[in-house]
């Protein structure tokens, strides 16, 4: 992919490695601000691992080195000056399990611009509704906004969750195969989200799920034992991959 | 282990391979018979109606496969390109059938003489053509499926030669528009077996070119 300024991120010779462990090698991509990027490839190949590189979450594990380079808008966030906290900001993550705070609906979507400045009580009602109508949810909790969030469906705790992590301005959202605890239904529900998510946000998105890399994703990357196989666009990746080992895993053929 | 996508693949391949020799003794039959002022009309409607189901067949079953399987990359290229090749191999039955009709219904299946040797030039090649598009579906021969284009030029330039000959009759005869229609059904015929060959080397290598 040729750089014409529309990169968000960029690894360049992205490696991270747990103890003796190399889950990562030598990863360079760039990510196309306002798409969707997905990450496929077979178990253990590194995708998770690659995805928490890019808000640093990997450093909440002992043992971990990263060598290489993510920029995000050319800045390098692995530059000793780059703020953790405000890094997570701008780059919010969704994990495969919703892990909704245990509190009200409410609470949890406040939560985050609440610690991050002091609103007054209208101005905060207003962020709280405008993120849950983006996270497609206001409709299903307007009535409800003080029961607790460990009350809805698996799939509303989800789009809670992203309502959470879009509640504090985020460029980049990162999502660690955000359906794989959901049913079709509410699958298609965070599909369909993350498919407007993009018009305002940089995606990027890890799934076990191959078909849903090719409804959801712009773009998507194969993994393959740490290694970044092929890269390209979603439609060349799942019409006509180059590379035999794409090929034989996006057609079950291994894996 | 083998996929639950292989076993319908391999049903959905041997309908087409089947409608393949079906296609391609039927338009040898029906060129052949032409040529020689035979009448096989029935016969060649009932191989050109047996290829119409097949196609259906061929059809519903790549529909079923994508909706079970949604299959991706050279499998979801292959089914794709089934669909069009199933459709090409019913048409060559249907130009087939159109030529011994035309033949039947105008010159009352008599043999239609043609001085110019233009039309037996173009049914050998039509003849070929057909076959090698059948023979390039059974391997997904990529440098098998490009040399139709060649051909296909040959016959484009032996059509063009008859009708020019052909508005120079001075007076339009039923042999006359028999042949006419005759050579515009073969030119159809080596048009879709220019078709197969560019969905045989999409098959094969994912490339989408046009050989016409």
């Amino acid at each position: 992919m040729t750089d014409d300024g529309a990169t968000k991120i960029e690894t360049k010779n992205l490696s991270v490695s747990f103890g003796k462990v190399h889950a990562i090698k030598d990863i360079s991509l760039k990510m196309p601000r306002n798409h969707v990027t997905a990450i496929i490839g077979p178990s253990g190949c590194g995708k998770s691992t690659f995805i928490k590189a890019l808000n640093r979450m990997n450093e909440l594990v002992s043992d971990v080195k990263t060598e290489g380079e993510v920029l995000i808008d050319g800045k390098n966030i692995y530059d000793e000056s780059c703020d953790v906290i405000s890094l997570r900001k701008r780059v919010g993550m969704i994990f495969q399990k919703p892990n909704p705070f245990p509190k009200s609906v409410y609470d949890n979507v406040a939560y985050g611009p609440n610690i991050h400045e002091f609103y007054e009580k209208k101005e905060l009602n207003k962020i709280v509704e405008e993120n849950l109508r983006k996270a497609f949810l206001w409709d299903e909790v307007s009535d409800r906004l003080n029961a607790s969030a460990l009350a809805l469906s698996g799939g509303q705790q989800q789009r809670l969750c992203i309502a959470r992590a879009l509640a504090v301005e985020p460029e980049v959202i990162l999502m660690d195969e955000p359906c794989s605890a959901l049913d079709p239904v509410a699958t298609a529900k965070i599909e369909e989200l993350i498919r407007v998510l993009r018009n305002d946000y940089s995606v990027v998105i890890v799934t076990h799920n191959m078909q849903q890399a090719a409804r959801v994703s712009d773009y998507t990357a194969f993994l393959y034992l740490g290694k970044l196989i092929e890269y390209g666009s979603t439609n060349d990746i799942f019409e006509n991959p180059k590379s035999e080992l794409t090929e034989k895993y996006l057609t079950g053929k291994f894996g | 282990m083998s996929r639950l996508l292989d076993a319908g693949l391999e049903r959905l391949t041997a309908i087409l391979f089947r409608m393949g020799e079906i296609a391609e003794e039927t338009v040898k039959l029906s060129i052949s018979s032409y040529l020689m002022g035979v009448d096989v009309c029935d016969k060649v409607r009932f191989l050109s109606e047996t290829l119409v189901s097949m196609n259906v067949d061929a059809e519903d079953k790549a529909f079923e496969l994508i909706a079970k399987y949604q299959p991706v990359a050279s499998d979801l290229r292959i089914i794709k390109s089934y669909i069009k090749i199933a459709h090409d191999l019913e048409r060559y039955g249907r130009y087939a059938w159109d030529v011994t009709f035309i033949q039947k219904r105008l010159a009352q299946s008599e043999k239609c003489e043609d001085p110019s040797k233009i039309i037996e030039k173009m049914s050998r090649k039509v003849t070929d053509m057909v076959h090698t598009s059948i023979e390039a579906l059974r391997s997904h021969d990529a440098e098998l499926a490009k040399s139709l284009a060649v051909t296909e030029n040959k016959v484009d330039e032996l059509y063009f030669r008859y009708l020019d000959l052909s508005a120079e009759a001075p007076v339009p005869t039923k042999c006359l528009i028999t042949n006419v229609l005759a050579v515009r059904y073969l030119e159809r015929m080596a048009d879709h077996a220019t078709y197969m060959g560019e969905s045989i080397v999409y098959i094969a290598t994912g490339e989408k070119v046009v050989l016409r």
